[in-house]
């Protein structure tokens, strides 16, 4: 699973994205957040996408998990289906992304209720994982009441419970101290690991890309061509590696779900 | 009487900002929580001081009774000579007005006043007369949003938002800038850039007071002190 | 600084500072359309008061003083518009001569009337048949001595032998009662009956036939001196009244002993000013709830708002801004709502004016409309200044900033439930309800020998209690039942939400704050509007009654007196177009003792085909079961309460009355078994009468005579049934149709017509509820964008999102409904109850308007369904957009 070569097969293929833009606003106002972006992300993947602020990284991001739609381009997820469902991609926001009226366990669970898990099976699970991530102490804590760090590892525990195929992190330290941000990569690496899936994390803390095999880096809205990082990880460092991946875009095919 | 005397002392022009023995308790249902437990500190003019600490050491609160937004439980605050805490809100409102600069982490600006409204705004709570339109235009040129005068909050984009916060921080020339994790969501190159900003007001002959998590902060301070548990480390 | 803050405002605020001024806008509407409505229908009242005298006053000559003079300084009067002498005399009886009988009648007036009179006084004399100048005679007289224009007719003068007259016409004096009324008496002693027999002479004529009269005796003949008046009085009624009495002590202090004022049109007055204190009534009753509700509604608005204010009140107080200033700035954010509100709700009410009356001022003067128009406008402000302004402040007033910022914790009770103020405010409700409600307990206000009345205020603390006493109750419920009923609430929702049941139930026991205000303004929405419409069908109802039990049926046949037409003569009727059923009503008259009443024979079978009868007027049993043992036991007699006390009867016994047998024309003993009391009854009087079976009556006098017929015209087309019964029937018998009861009713409320009222104020209770419904959850909604846009990125489908969001709705209309029933039936029953005084007769049962209710119910439930619809649709926008503008 992690030795991908270059003639990998379609089902390794999770996300790929075909020169997939995406501008926001009409006529003048428009603004480009992504130019078409060409990437792929397989099993196993631990990719880091740097850059500034503005750079269009969380966007690629959601156009990534499904959130948003490429305005030009296409992106599809050859071994997951098409659209991928929640099920399978997890996403940790860059915000407080907790629903305020439900308390640590319940929204660990909701992903899973949502998924039509009942109940009590999704509260089991999401109980687990809160405990995996160090803060079943919280299940009963209202959002309002945690700190920061808290309300990210619960936003992390409320990805494992899901047991997705990749999961996406969106700035997962970028409102954290050194040690709790570390902390939380940690425990998003350990989940990646356990789960078996891809990791996208998109950063502009160099200590926290270097924690990642891959680092994509990016700059006003385009996935730069760099030299070939330092992780040996193969050749594809760069994102445009990759050209002749199949059109997988159309393929119904899924790998099987965990 | 001795801190008074001290502060008094102080206030000779050297001094930004001056706290002595602040304590601030919690009280959460039951429990109580000694946030500060007797914090001491000063800022000199052209001097930038970072106050770092883990979470839950009680910075932001710290930062709360140095702005004179909180009010300590024990002990004395002094901007620019003047003392802050311990007087009617009606005080502290006009020396926070016109002396003291504050940086959150986010939330700087009003959501339905554009960028040039909000810094407006500062400026008429400082007492400064309107129409300083080279001002305005002068503070957007200093954090490079000249060209976003008109954007409303929700148009921005991180970075921006950060620098607008600071340009509306900076609006009423305070004697002292207080930043609470100025650069905590900016990526390296806006990060540095707004440290640029912090310093050139240190070198303006004005005091920056910032509290962080962040090394690359800690780095550009002239002194860095440490909290944790409500206490500056020796 | 605040041009700057509210230009931003009005710029990028305008959604919510519109919802905020739209809620104002109602206040302001309802109170401005309904202030000047009621000013209108005072100064209505008080016209119709005035049209109704025919003659504004009538100055009794006293003995000994000159009717020159009298007349002269009346006519010099301030506000007299003319002034005529009229002649007054008694005369031993009347005599004619017809068809080769002679027909006469007992003692007689007979009235001496100037030249112009009619023209003067157009109300008094109403020609029936004949030439309009000369001798005229009065119908019932006419019939009685069965003289038609042209006969000659004697009148007996005492002192003095008989004239002879020729009769030129024949009419009817509508006004007879106040006409020869005692000038100067009591009420007490006024007489019961005006004369039967009258006969009105030219001036000339009437000086010449009475000159014996006033010889023999100078008091026998008087002269009353008829004053029209022109005075310009105030539009309301009690003001009206002031002037108009005022000037009447005026004049006969002017008089200096020489007259005495009947005042007719003060007594007119009198009663509308009562009637306009019970539309004053009604108007607060009525009025004040929905302008609270509106506000309420307001409030809500502006504090869904009011996390996002904090935030800026506290980012404001950063930036140095004192508390005066922030202050301001809210002062100027509740002027701009308030002023735009306000005229928004002026605007309203204007269009509502000219829709339902064809003028923007109700029909009110300008000035008046103005006044309430200002008023209305001033409310708004004050609306805005508590909804917007007042949680500013407060919120300000913390005393520091960290303070402020920091965000409230766990949901816990609310500190007032645990002073339970709502089961305080129900007691007191319900004391004070007892103590206003009980016996000789009157709404308004006249206090012997003061000239001013007055509306018992008291009155108004029961229901405002209750209501208020109330929403907190269901505030508390609410809130229990969301905090400790998780579980049946999951199952509840599990057929909206299915897998997310108990998630979604934790959700909404979490949000039980939020919910609970929403819940209760909702609940206090539809229970005004229910117990509005009840009130005003209710009243509609007994206005009904009321006009049915004077008039007896929608069109009533009177027979004169001395007819003997008996029951067959309804068959005639009976084939009358348009006619249903014809009921035949005996009339008699009975002595109980020396006591002299009316009795009133009626067929226990049929009686209810032709009228309608309510328990109310019986005691002792319902009417069906005293009709039935009427006609099971036909000697039974429904007999007066005071009839009961003052002969101590107990069911059963026997009572014998004096009734006079048609053929020895002497009054016989005929026995009665008591049976109940009746207290009121169709076309009877409202002092003492009987009500005893028409057969058994017809035995035992002889005679089957028919007093009255009571025609069923279906409850429509009364006027034209009435106008065909009259053609055929000519003088020989008085037509009259309800609707000419109903106004004839006077200037009552009855006929001032609520309908205006009835209308402004259930379209603004169908607004309101709409307006609680669907705001209140769409700002619910809105409050929890956030939460919708995390569920959908976490994947929640659409459908589960409509469950999500339709629980809420459920739980609101659920809650929100049955708490307004429940409120709204309560409130209708102490309203019914405390303004029994505004019913006449008081009501059997509440008259439920179903189809408005229904109406309101469709109008808050599409509201909601519209909020929740749409807030399903805003949650379907791009969840990243959406979560990164929050």
């Amino acid at each position: 699973m992690n030795a991908p070569g270059p003639d990998t097969t379609l089902v390794d293929t999770l996300i790929d994205c075909r020169e997939a833009a995406r501008t926001y606003g009409r006529g003048e106002n428009a603004v480009v957040a992504v130019h078409g972006a060409t990437c792929q992300v397989r099993s196993g993947d631990r990719i880091a996408i740097m850059g500034p602020s503005g750079s269009g990284k969380s966007t690629l991001l959601h156009l990534m998990a499904g959130l948003e739609r490429p305005t030009s381009g296409k992106i599809g997820w050859p071994a997951l289906g098409r659209p991928a469902t929640a099920r399978d991609i997890g996403v940790v926001f860059q915000s407080p992304s907790l629903i305020p009226a439900l308390d640590v366990v319940e929204n660990a669970a909701l992903p899973l209720v949502l998924s039509g898990t009942s109940e009590s099976e999704a509260r089991r699970r999401a109980l687990s994982a809160l405990d995996a991530v160090g803060v079943a102490d919280l299940a009963d804590k209202l959002p309002e009441e945690l700190s920061g760090g808290q309300a990210q590892r619960v936003a992390v525990a409320r990805v494992l419970a899901l047991r997705p195929r990749v999961v996406l992190a969106d700035e997962p330290t970028g409102a954290l101290d050194r040690a709790t941000g570390r902390h939380v990569v940690d425990v998003l690496l350990d989940t990646a690991a356990e789960l078996g899936a891809a990791l996208v994390v998109t950063t502009h803390d160099s200590t926290v890309g270097e924690r990642l095999t891959e680092r994509w880096p990016m700059h006003e809205g385009r996935l730069v061509a760099t030299a070939p990082a330092p992780a040996a990880s193969g050749p594809r460092t760069a994102p445009r590696a990759r050209p002749n991946a199949t059109r997988g875009e159309t393929s119904e095919t899924r790998g099987e779900t965990s | 009487m001795t801190t008074t005397s001290t502060a008094a002392a102080r206030a000779d022009g050297a001094t930004a900002l001056d706290a002595t023995e602040l304590y601030r308790f919690f009280r959460t249902g039951e429990e109580e929580t000694l946030a500060l437990r007797g914090v001491s500190l000063h800022v000199q003019r052209g001097e930038t001081v970072a106050v770092v600490g883990p979470s839950g050491s009680g910075k932001s609160t710290l930062l709360a009774c140095l702005a004179g937004l909180d009010e300590p439980a024990g002990g004395s605050v002094h901007v620019g000579g003047e003392r802050i805490s311990h007087r009617p809100e009606a005080q502290r409102a006009r020396l926070r007005a016109r002396r003291i600069g504050v940086l959150l982490q986010s939330g700087n600006l009003i959501a339905h006043l554009d960028v040039r409204e909000n810094i407006r705004l500062a400026q008429a709570a400082a007492g400064r007369r309107r129409g300083a339109a080279s001002d305005i235009a002068a503070l957007l040129d200093g954090v490079g949003l000249r060209g976003r005068a008109h954007a409303l909050p929700h148009e921005l984009a991180g970075g921006e938002l950060a620098r607008a916060g600071l340009a509306v921080a900076l609006a009423n020339d305070p004697d002292v800038l207080l930043a609470d994790e100025p650069t905590g969501e900016l990526d390296g190159r806006t990060e540095r850039r707004v440290l640029d900003l912090l310093k050139s007001r240190a070198d303006a002959g004005r005091g920056v007071l910032v509290v962080t998590h962040n090394t690359e902060v800690v780095g550009f301070a002239d002194r860095v002190l440490v909290l944790r548990d409500g206490r500056i480390q020796p | 600084m605040i041009i700057t803050w509210l230009s931003g405002l009005v710029r990028r605020r305008s959604g919510r500072l519109l919802a905020a001024a739209l809620g104002i806008s109602l206040a302001v509407a309802l109170v401005a359309a309904l202030g000047s409505f009621l000013t209108a229908s005072k100064s209505t009242m008080t016209d119709r008061a005035v049209r109704s005298v025919a003659v504004g006053w009538q100055v009794q000559v006293q003995p000994g003083a000159k009717p020159a003079s009298v007349l002269h300084t009346v006519r010099s009067a301030p506000g007299t518009r003319t002034a005529l002498p009229v002649g007054f005399a008694h005369s031993t009886g009347f005599h004619a001569r017809t068809g080769g009988s002679t027909q006469s009648t007992g003692p007689g007036v007979v009235l001496g009337l100037p030249p112009g009179y009619r023209t003067a006084f157009p109300g008094e004399i109403r020609q029936l048949t004949g030439s309009a100048s000369g001798v005229l005679i009065a119908q019932q007289t006419a019939a009685n001595l069965h003289v038609a224009p042209g006969d000659t007719v004697t009148i007996g003068r005492p002192g003095g032998g008989p004239a002879h007259v020729k009769v030129a016409g024949v009419v009817d004096l509508p006004q007879a009662d106040s006409l020869f009324q005692k000038v100067g008496a009591p009420p007490q002693t006024q007489p019961t009956a005006p004369p039967d027999n009258v006969i009105l002479l030219p001036a000339a004529q009437f000086t010449r036939t009475t000159a014996p009269i006033k010889a023999a005796d100078p008091a026998a003949v008087t002269t009353q001196i008829h004053v029209a008046r022109d005075a310009r009085l105030p539009a309301d009624p009690a003001a009206a009244y002031t002037a108009v009495t005022g000037a009447a002590h005026n004049t006969e202090a002017r008089t200096a002993g020489g007259g005495l004022v009947g005042d007719n049109l003060g007594a007119a007055l009198d009663s509308a000013r009562q009637d306009a204190l019970y539309a004053q009534i009604l108007f607060l009753f009525l009025g004040v709830p929905g302008a609270v509700l509106a506000a309420l509604l307001t409030a809500a608005v502006a504090g869904a708002g009011a996390d996002r204010r904090r935030r800026e009140q506290a980012l404001l107080r950063t930036r140095g801004l004192g508390l005066r200033q922030i202050a301001g700035l809210a002062v100027t954010e509740a002027a701009a709502v308030g002023v735009t509100g306000g005229l928004l709700g002026l605007g309203i009410a204007a269009g509502v004016g000219r829709a339902a009356f064809g003028t923007a001022s109700f029909g009110s003067t300008a000035t008046s409309a103005v006044g309430w128009f200002a008023l209305a406008l001033l409310l708004g402000l004050v609306i805005a200044a508590v909804a917007v302004l007042v949680p500013a402040v407060r919120d300000l007033r913390q005393g520091t900033v960290a303070e402020a910022r920091r965000v409230v914790g766990r949901a816990g009770t609310p500190r007032w439930m645990k002073f339970y103020p709502d089961l305080l405010l129900l007691a007191l409700s319900y004391f004070v309800f007892r103590a206003s409600s009980s016996n000789n307990y009157s709404l308004v206000l006249a206090p012997e020998g003061v000239p001013t009345i007055s509306v018992s205020y008291w009155a108004f603390l029961g229901p405002a209690l209750l209501w208020l006493g109330s929403a907190l109750l269901l505030w508390r419920l609410v809130t229990l039942t969301l905090a400790h009923g998780r579980r049946p609430l999951a199952r509840l929702v599990r057929p909206l939400t299915g897998t997310l049941a108990g998630t979604t139930a934790a959700s909404l026991s979490r949000q039980r704050r939020p919910l609970a205000r929403a819940v209760v303004l909702l609940a206090l929405a539809l229970s005004f509007a229910v117990s509005t419409a009840s009130f005003n069908s209710t009243y509609r109802q007994q206005a009904e009654v009321d006009a049915r039990l004077t008039n007896g049926a929608d069109v009533t046949v009177t027979e004169s007196p001395g007819s003997h037409a008996g029951p067959s003569a309804a068959h005639p009727l009976a084939a009358i177009p348009g006619v249903r059923h014809v009921e035949p009503l005996q009339h008699r008259f009975a002595y109980v003792g020396a006591d002299l009443q009316d009795l009133y024979g009626v067929r226990p079978s049929t009686i209810t085909s032709a009228t309608s009868l309510q328990n109310a007027y019986f005691s002792g049993g319902s009417a069906k079961s005293l009709m039935s043992k009427l006609a099971t036991r036909p000697d039974s007699l429904l007999v007066s309460e005071e009839t009961v006390k003052d002969f101590q009867l107990a069911p059963g016994d026997t009572l014998k009355l004096r009734l006079q047998d048609a053929r020895t024309k002497t009054f016989h003993t005929v026995p009665f078994h008591y049976a109940g009391v009746v207290k009121e009854f169709p076309t009877a009087p409202r002092d003492s009468f009987f009500v005893a079976n028409a057969g058994y009556i017809a035995k035992t006098t002889g005679s089957n005579a028919v007093g009255t017929f009571l025609v069923d015209t279906g409850g429509g087309n009364q006027k034209a049934v009435a106008t065909r019964l009259r053609h055929q029937l000519g003088t020989t018998a008085k037509v009259t149709d309800i609707t000419q009861t109903r106004s004839a009713v006077g200037s009552s409320l009855t006929s001032v017509d609520l309908s205006g009222l009835t209308r402004i104020e259930l379209a603004f209770a169908v607004l309101l509820a709409a307006g609680a419904g669907g705001i209140v959850l769409a700002l619910g909604l809105a409050e929890r964008r956030r939460t919708f846009a995390i569920a959908t990125v976490l994947g929640a489908t659409r459908r589960q999102m409509k469950g999500l969001v339709f629980s809420e709705a459920a739980v609101l209309t659920a809650a929100g409904l049955a708490g307004g029933a429940l409120i709204g039936w309560a409130l209708t029953q102490m309203l019914v109850k405390v303004l029994t005084g505004v019913f006449d007769p008081p009501p059997d049962t509440v008259a439920v308007p179903w189809p408005y209710l229904a109406l309101t119910l469709t109008a808050a439930l599409a509201a909601i369904v519209g909020a929740a619809l749409s807030g399903v649709r805003r949650s379907s926008r791009p969840a990243v957009e959406e979560l990164r503008e929050l």
